[in-house]
């Protein structure tokens, strides 16, 4: 070749080699054991706790302190417990229908749309007393199946017929969602007895039950039952084997015989199913009526979720636990310490980079002997 | 003659497993080197240790006579070595000079382009330079690859498997650019299991096996039984052996069209019978509609005109899951696309027929356990090997092993009809021949065996009859044991001409 004869790339090509390596080499893993998954997983909520921490003590909460405010906040009387619980609820069911799209390859980032539609189908159902009264809330849980569905339908068939990207549809249709919800909430859905801009207050059957233990409602045990039989949908049904097997190889799951379209069609309506829940959750168990910004945020939270557990509904229940706690004092910092929220935001962002930067340890070996 | 490339007694061990032990490699500049060996006995993984990704265990590597520590693949590519991948690492949506570009960062396009076709012209092709790389039929795209590592410099240039997605006329052309770039001064590394190319195309030999070297030699008074006994240890001897029984027809294809498109090829007026206890070769070159047949076959494509009958019903709109049922059994051409899910379990993938039959259970519950025992069973019947349990991922099987899983579920149940497209490309011999022997089984069974393969030598092995697939349509059709040469010219010709 030309090069034979260059001289330079003659002397690079046999520069001595040094004893050992500074930057190590980097060699692909053949396979990672579940002890190895567990531990780099663990070491990776670690590392980015221990940032947070950080980042907080530079913005003036001492770590010692720190402690003591979460003990305080989250964990040291049954209110701030069943605040946290309080909260968790909605964030499982955000958590879990993202999970399922997810887990069918189909990138929903339209929750709160679907959320939306949810509250606004189970409200009207509430708003006009439809059907009786033992079987409204059943009703209303129905209908918000049904509007999540609706609005994620749309987005299904584009993709599935027309290969349109899921992301760019379902992201849009949160705007439209939310503008129809003003539209409702400013003009004939108006509270007629406060004259705000949120619908009238559900009566007290359209409403999930107080528990009777703090604040907290029926929507913290709801969601753990969803969670429950999705685990099992999931994990030991069927449907879920098929699923796990169209997420892995779509090609291969239909010259098998696999039902492909169907299967994940079905998936993406669930998970539609679920974002309606979620909004219904929220307004029939915590607000007991229809707000206009009760959706703000749970895209963002049920994202987090639903990726820092693993798209694993029992994953998705820690995750939203644990972003409860988060959010709880979080706010209880603002509230003493003056820190702004969006460091609540930063520190989940540093959960996130971790989480993800954590599988790189997962596909590489660092290598930094140099041959004897 | 000088010393390209020496890997002297490398050991590489992946946890307990030792991949390679002690194995020494040498290739001297102006050499083309085979590197022999069945999947598995450590070719990928030597030739990973020589460019960089892999850092061995011990032993070292020289350069021209002096040891170096490779730091990463880039560092390899700055010392001269360059490595074709069987799967190229090519950016299909970029051109090809921006494809060249990428690999050598840093210079002026200007100059890298001029440089391109002054290499590409001396080693006799040209390429467009402003054409996308995707465009590129697969042997230009694979020539782009080698003109990628020629302008950065290497000296030393390793292909994998290079002829593994030719046809037998691009490999012939191929070997002939590889025979240049050795007359250059190059040392050729040819990674190959294809006994042809390395006694007919290489200087020297070296055999691996089981992460050992076995033997350096020579093709010169090497004859293929000799080299194949050194790759796997023992005699394999493979012999035509006819069916003894043909009964009925079981599959028919009446005048089926296929509509082509731009990246295929259409079907025209395909007619053709299989019988129980016969196996049909399809012959020809690649491209000619193969994957097309093969997809009309297994249900993935609809044909928009003629019929498709198997056992007297009319199959032709029927999809994957009601063929199946009816006893199609498919052995795809590229297992890990439709044939198996890497990321998931052994079991996983072996359970899908019985998990849509009904046999682990309803909708609402899987039987996991009893899937898994099933699988067990069948991977032991099948003789499937490097299954160290049921959870283990399918990706980690070998090319053989993964295929032997194919195998295994597709012959769960009755079968009816076998197709299998290029069931041993990219397997040796050993695996190869228990393909081989599975098929004939079949047939014996009483199945209609349709094997289609542009491996020519494997269709006149197994055949009882034999299709010649020109352009998208029969262009003729030979009864066992056929003319090898009038197969061959009809594969060239188009038909009507």
């Amino acid at each position: 070749m030309a090069t034979t004869e260059n001289l330079s790339l003659r002397e690079r090509a046999t520069k001595p080699r040094p004893a050992f390596r500074l930057v190590p080499l980097l060699e692909p893993r053949q396979k990672v054991g579940e002890t190895r998954r567990i531990a780099v997983y663990a070491a990776s909520l670690g590392l980015a706790a221990l940032l947070s921490v950080l980042l907080l003590a530079v913005s003036g909460v001492p770590p010692s302190d720190l402690g003591t405010e979460i003990a305080a906040t989250a964990f040291s009387s049954p209110r701030a417990l069943g605040s946290v619980l309080a909260q968790m609820a909605p964030l499982v069911v955000a958590g879990l229908a993202t999970a399922i799209a997810f887990r069918a390859n189909f990138w929903n980032i339209g929750l709160e749309g679907q959320m939306i539609l949810g509250a606004i189908c189970a409200t009207a159902i509430a708003i006009f007393d439809i059907g009786p009264e033992a079987l409204r809330l059943p009703l209303m849980m129905l209908a918000a199946c049904a509007g999540g569905m609706g609005w994620i339908a749309g987005p299904a068939y584009l993709r599935q017929k027309l290969g349109v990207s899921e992301v760019i549809t379902t992201l849009l249709l949160n705007y439209v969602a939310f503008n129809l919800l003003l539209h409702l909430l400013y003009g004939g859905w108006k509270d007629p007895v406060s004259s705000f801009p949120h619908s009238e207050q559900y009566e007290a059957v359209e409403r999930l039950p107080q528990l009777g233990w703090q604040t907290l409602t029926w929507a913290l045990p709801f969601a753990g039952i969803l969670a429950a039989a999705l685990w099992w949908i999931l994990s030991a049904s069927r449907l879920g084997y098929l699923l796990d097997l169209l997420s892995a190889n779509r090609d291969m799951a239909r010259a098998v015989g696999v039902p492909v379209a169907g299967l994940s069609l079905a998936a993406i309506l669930a998970s539609g199913a679920v974002a309606g829940l979620t909004g219904f959750v929220i307004s029939a168990g915590i607000e007991g009526r229809m707000t206009q910004d009760f959706h703000v945020g749970y895209l963002f939270n049920g994202v987090l979720i639903a990726f820092l557990g693993r798209n694993h509904p029992l994953g998705v229940v820690i995750a939203a636990f644990f972003m409860a706690v988060l959010v709880q004092v979080g706010q209880s910092l603002q509230v003493f310490f003056g820190t702004p929220f969006s460091l609540v935001r930063l520190t989940q962002a540093i959960f996130i980079i971790c989480v993800a930067g954590s599988e790189f340890f997962l596909t590489y070996r660092m290598n930094f002997r140099s041959a004897s | 003659m000088t010393t390209g490339l020496a890997l002297r007694s490398v050991t590489k061990r992946f946890g307990g497993f030792a991949a390679l032990e002690e194995v020494d490699f040498v290739a001297h500049g102006g050499e083309v080197h085979a590197l022999l060996g069945e999947n598995g006995a450590g070719k990928s993984t030597l030739m990973n240790v020589a460019c960089g990704i892999y850092a061995p265990d011990e032993g070292r590597v020289e350069i021209d006579g002096k040891a170096v520590s490779i730091a990463g693949a880039r560092d390899a590519a700055a010392r001269g070595i360059g490595m074709v991948h069987q799967h190229f690492k090519l950016v299909p949506a970029f051109s090809v000079l921006d494809n060249i570009l990428l690999f050598n960062p840093g210079r002026p396009a200007a100059e890298v382009g001029a440089e391109a076709q002054r290499l590409a012209a001396r080693i006799g092709f040209d390429l467009p330079l402003e054409a996308r790389a995707g465009t590129l039929p697969v042997a230009e795209q694979q020539r782009l690859e080698i003109l990628k590592v020629l302008i950065g410099g290497a000296r030393i240039v390793i292909l994998d498997e290079p002829t593994a997605v030719l046809s037998p006329e691009e490999g012939t052309a191929l070997m002939g650019l590889i025979r240049g770039l050795a007359d250059e001064g190059a040392a050729v590394i040819l990674v190959t299991h294809k006994l042809h190319e390395a006694l007919h195309h290489s200087d020297r030999i070296t055999v691996l096996r089981q992460g050992r070297t076995i033997a350096e030699t020579t093709p010169e008074g090497m004859n293929p039984a000799e080299l194949t006994t050194l790759i796997v240890g023992e005699q394999i001897v493979e012999e035509p052996e006819l069916s003894s029984h043909v009964g009925e027809r079981v599959i028919w294809l009446n005048g089926v069209e296929l509509a082509g498109d731009a990246g295929r090829r259409g079907l025209t007026g395909l007619d053709f019978q299989v019988r129980a206890g016969e196996i049909y070769g399809v012959a020809g070159v690649a491209g000619n509609g193969q994957s097309e047949l093969a997809e009309v076959l297994m249900g993935l494509a609809r044909p928009t005109g003629g019929t498709v009958w198997m056992d007297g019903e009319n199959i032709t709109e029927a999809g994957p899951a009601g063929r199946r049922r009816a006893g199609l059994a498919c052995i795809p051409v590229d297992r890990y696309r439709h044939g198996l899910a890497g990321r998931l379990s052994v079991a996983d993938n072996y359970a899908v027929n019985g998990v849509l039959a009904g046999r682990y259970g309803g909708w609402m519950w899987l039987n996991r356990a009893k899937a898994r025992a099933r699988a067990r069973e069948a991977v032991e019947e099948f003789d499937v090997q490097g299954v160290r349990g049921m959870g283990q991922r399918a990706a980690l099987l070998s090319g053989g092993n993964a295929q032997k899983l194919v195998i295994a579920r597709e012959f769960e149940g009755e079968t009816r009809v076998v197709l299998a497209h290029s069931p041993s490309r990219g397997l040796d011999v050993r695996a190869g021949a228990a393909v081989h022997a599975r098929l004939r089984a079949a047939r014996d069974a009483g199945a209609a065996v349709i094997l289609i393969s542009d491996d020519l030598d494997e269709i006149l092995l197994l055949s009882d009859r034999i299709g010649v697939l020109s352009d998208g349509r029969m262009a003729a059709e030979f009864t066992a044991p056929a003319d090898r040469a009038e197969i061959g010219r009809a594969m060239v010709s188009h038909g009507d001409d």
